[in-house]
């Protein structure tokens, strides 16, 4: 068991940032998912902690002990690595038992761990294949063996299911947490599928541009997003954001005033420019002050979507039961759930400006 | 009409073909000749009789045998130095960040922009100073200095063409360095080795000028000098004795080939990652 901090780390790659002072102080045991767009610095982040990369300031250490001077080697990490990185030239038996002669584990010793791991993975009859003759789903299991043969203090993955079908994925999800409840080990998970963080992980950690954004678990990262960047990127279909103005006890949006309880919100919240936001699901149709023309109905099967006009002309949409008939174009009066509203600063990325446990009633995602 | 093209292409690619395979053909003819045949006019196309006795003579009555020793050591050794400080060097180049990294790399290629006739005068008396001239030491070295630039830029393409995440992925499995260098990119390497080697062993085999210039002692003279100071006089070209002699020096270059081509061809590398 071993704990993971990184302080004031910064990454720069000639002129360009890659990552601004990260923070991030993971526990003993946690499962850390990294979650965030293309580009945010996830990989470098791991990279970073695997000793790959040189930061260009900052402190990282692992089990308490400052490792920014520790090559990779010397670390006691695996890794996944988000391109698998399978030696062409060895078997996949050859390749998962590469880590374990490193470390001096004697052949017999290799070989079982070996065909455990296969096991895992469902990869018996694969041991004697060249990576060249794998799909990619199979090459990413041999990537994901490789890290999970050896008994390391940190595992770090880099997407290491994004390659598998749908029964596969959702199949080594729950292995991947089965696991993780059997070793305890420490896990920082890289990821850009929300589903998988939010299900997986115990803290998330939502990144953008290089910035951190939001340390927290599931449930306060979806209930209570930090800001702007974090409600849109949290949930499918992403939280509505209405742009308007607070006004004593009320939210101005265009001819529309919708009454906010004050309470909920900071004490310093004042009159002026905001940005309103709700998720789909606590948008009542039916009654309510407000008044929207059903533009979209997207049956999913076990819901239906509605994208929706809003008199003034903003688009927001609404979850509501699939069994719900309603036809485009038709005119409909709706309502916010009021306990699930959330303010937020304006501007591109505007911090929430709820007291912090507000929100609708908590979901519980994933159960420990 | 497409008939015709056709016709007309494999006519002049064969007489290409012809021309370039027709001094080969006479030199493997005429090294087996009896010496009474060589000059007959019209020639024979193929000999009356077959004979090795040039060949027997060559060895046995000429120190051919020891002006190939010393061209299988020169080519060697000189392949060996190429080859393992290319491969260190285009690692450094592509792996390491460095201040004049690329500048490096031009400036290694711009050494090879010079004729060798404007850098053998100076080579030649650094040998002297070191006290190495007339060595077969002398040859391996420059034979190393102008084949490594060549070899160098070579091996570089080859090493990028080795993803960044093997040798990582090796590092966090635990290996060094040096064990990632051995276990993962060497291997990966391979083609891009044998190719340089191949390359550099060619080279280093059929050198003339330096060979001329830095050795005149016949002990250790390789080949091709030495069998033109033996065979070929102001008087007298043996013509038998050189175009059996040219068959041996052929074959090594023939045998290597074939020998390493397959590796060349059998497709390492591919599948390793991702895209
Ligand atoms: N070696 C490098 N040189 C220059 N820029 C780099 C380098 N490595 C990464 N970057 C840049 O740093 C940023 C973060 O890269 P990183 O690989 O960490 O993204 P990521 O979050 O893993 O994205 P993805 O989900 O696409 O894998 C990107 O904009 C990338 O272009
Ligand atoms: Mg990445």
């Amino acid at each position: 068991m071993a704990n993971v901090t990184l302080s004031k780390v910064r990454k720069s790659f000639g002129a360009f940032t890659a990552l601004e002072e990260l923070n991030m102080e993971i526990a003993a045991g946690e499962f850390i998912a990294l979650l965030g767009p293309s580009g945010c610095g996830k990989s470098t982040t791991l990279r970073i902690l695997a000793g790959l990369e040189f930061p260009t300031s900052g402190e990282i250490s692992i089990d308490d002990r400052r490792v920014n001077d520790l090559p990779p080697g010397k670390r006691d990490i695996a890794m996944v690595f988000q391109s698998y990185a399978l030696y062409p030239h060895m078997t996949v038996a050859e390749n998962i038992a590469y880590p374990l002669k490193k470390h001096g584990v004697k052949r017999p010793e290799r070989e079982a761990a070996v065909r455990q791991a296969a096991e895992l993975l469902q990869l018996e009859p694969l041991l004697d294949r060249k990576p060249k003759q794998l799909s990619g789903g199979q090459q990413q299991r041999v990537a994901l063996g490789r890290a999970l043969v050896r008994d390391p203090k940190v595992f770090l993955l880099d997407e290491p299911l994004s390659n598998l079908d749908a029964k596969l994925r959702s199949y080594m999800r729950a292995e991947l947490i089965e696991l993780h409840r059997r070793l305890g080990k420490t896990m920082v998970y890289v990821t850009h599928d929300q589903l998988e963080a939010m299900t997986m992980a115990t803290r998330i950690a939502v990144m953008h541009g290089g910035r951190l954004q939001q340390f927290d678990t599931p449930e306060m990262v979806y209930n209570c997003p930090a800001n702007r960047f974090v409600a849109s990127f949290i949930g499918t279909p992403s939280m509505n954001q209405l742009e308007g103005r607070v006004e004593g006890g009320a939210f101005i949006l265009g001819p529309d005033r919708i009454a906010i309880d004050r309470t909920m919100f900071r004490d310093d919240l004042a009159d002026g420019p905001a940005v309103l936001g709700i998720r789909p699901e606590y948008i009542q149709i039916g009654r309510g002050p407000l008044q929207a023309t059903v533009r979209l109905a997207e049956n999913t099967g076990h819901e239906t979507i509605l994208t929706l006009e809003l008199s003034e002309g903003s688009r927001i949409t609404a979850r509501v039961e699939a069994g719900s008939r309603h036809k485009v174009g038709q005119v409909l009066s709706l309502g916010l759930q009021n306990d699930a509203v959330h303010l937020f600063e304006p501007g591109e990325n505007g911090a929430r400006l709820n007291k912090e446990q507000t929100g609708a009633a908590v979901i519980p995602m994933r159960a420990q | 009409m497409p008939r015709a093209r056709h016709l007309i292409l494999n006519l002049v690619t064969w007489s290409l073909v012809l021309l370039i395979a027709f001094p080969l053909f006479w030199m493997i003819i005429t090294s087996v000749k009896p010496q009474s045949e060589l000059f007959r006019i019209p020639p024979t196309w193929l000999p009356e009789t077959v004979t090795f006795e040039h060949y027997w003579r060559l060895l046995s009555e000429t120190p051919f045998l020891r002006y190939f020793r010393n061209s299988v050591v020169l080519a060697t050794t000189t392949t060996l130095f190429v080859v393992s400080l290319g491969t260190l060097g285009a690692y450094s180049l592509v792996r390491f960040n460095y201040r004049g990294r690329e500048t490096l790399a031009m400036l290694v290629l711009f050494t090879y922009l010079l004729p060798s006739v404007v850098l053998i005068i100076p080579l030649y008396m650094m040998m002297v100073a070191i006290g190495l001239s007339n060595t077969l030491m002398s040859l391996i070295l420059a034979h190393t200095t102008f084949a490594l630039p060549y070899a160098l830029w070579l091996l570089r393409s080859f090493m990028e063409g080795v993803p960044k995440d093997l040798e990582s992925a090796a590092l966090v499995d635990g290996a060094t360095r040096m064990g990632a260098f051995r276990d993962v990119i060497l291997p990966q390497l391979l083609p891009g080795i044998i190719s340089t080697a191949l390359f550099t062993f060619i080279l280093s085999w059929n050198e003339y000028l330096y060979a001329l210039v830095l050795v005149n002692s016949d002990a250790v003279a390789p080949l091709t000098t030495g069998v033109m100071s033996m065979l070929i006089s102001a008087f007298n070209i043996e013509w038998s004795l050189l175009m059996a002699a040219s068959v041996m020096m052929s074959l090594p270059l023939i045998v290597v080939f074939a020998f390493l081509q397959s590796y060349l061809t059998s497709g390492f590398g591919a599948g390793g990652v991702k895209g």
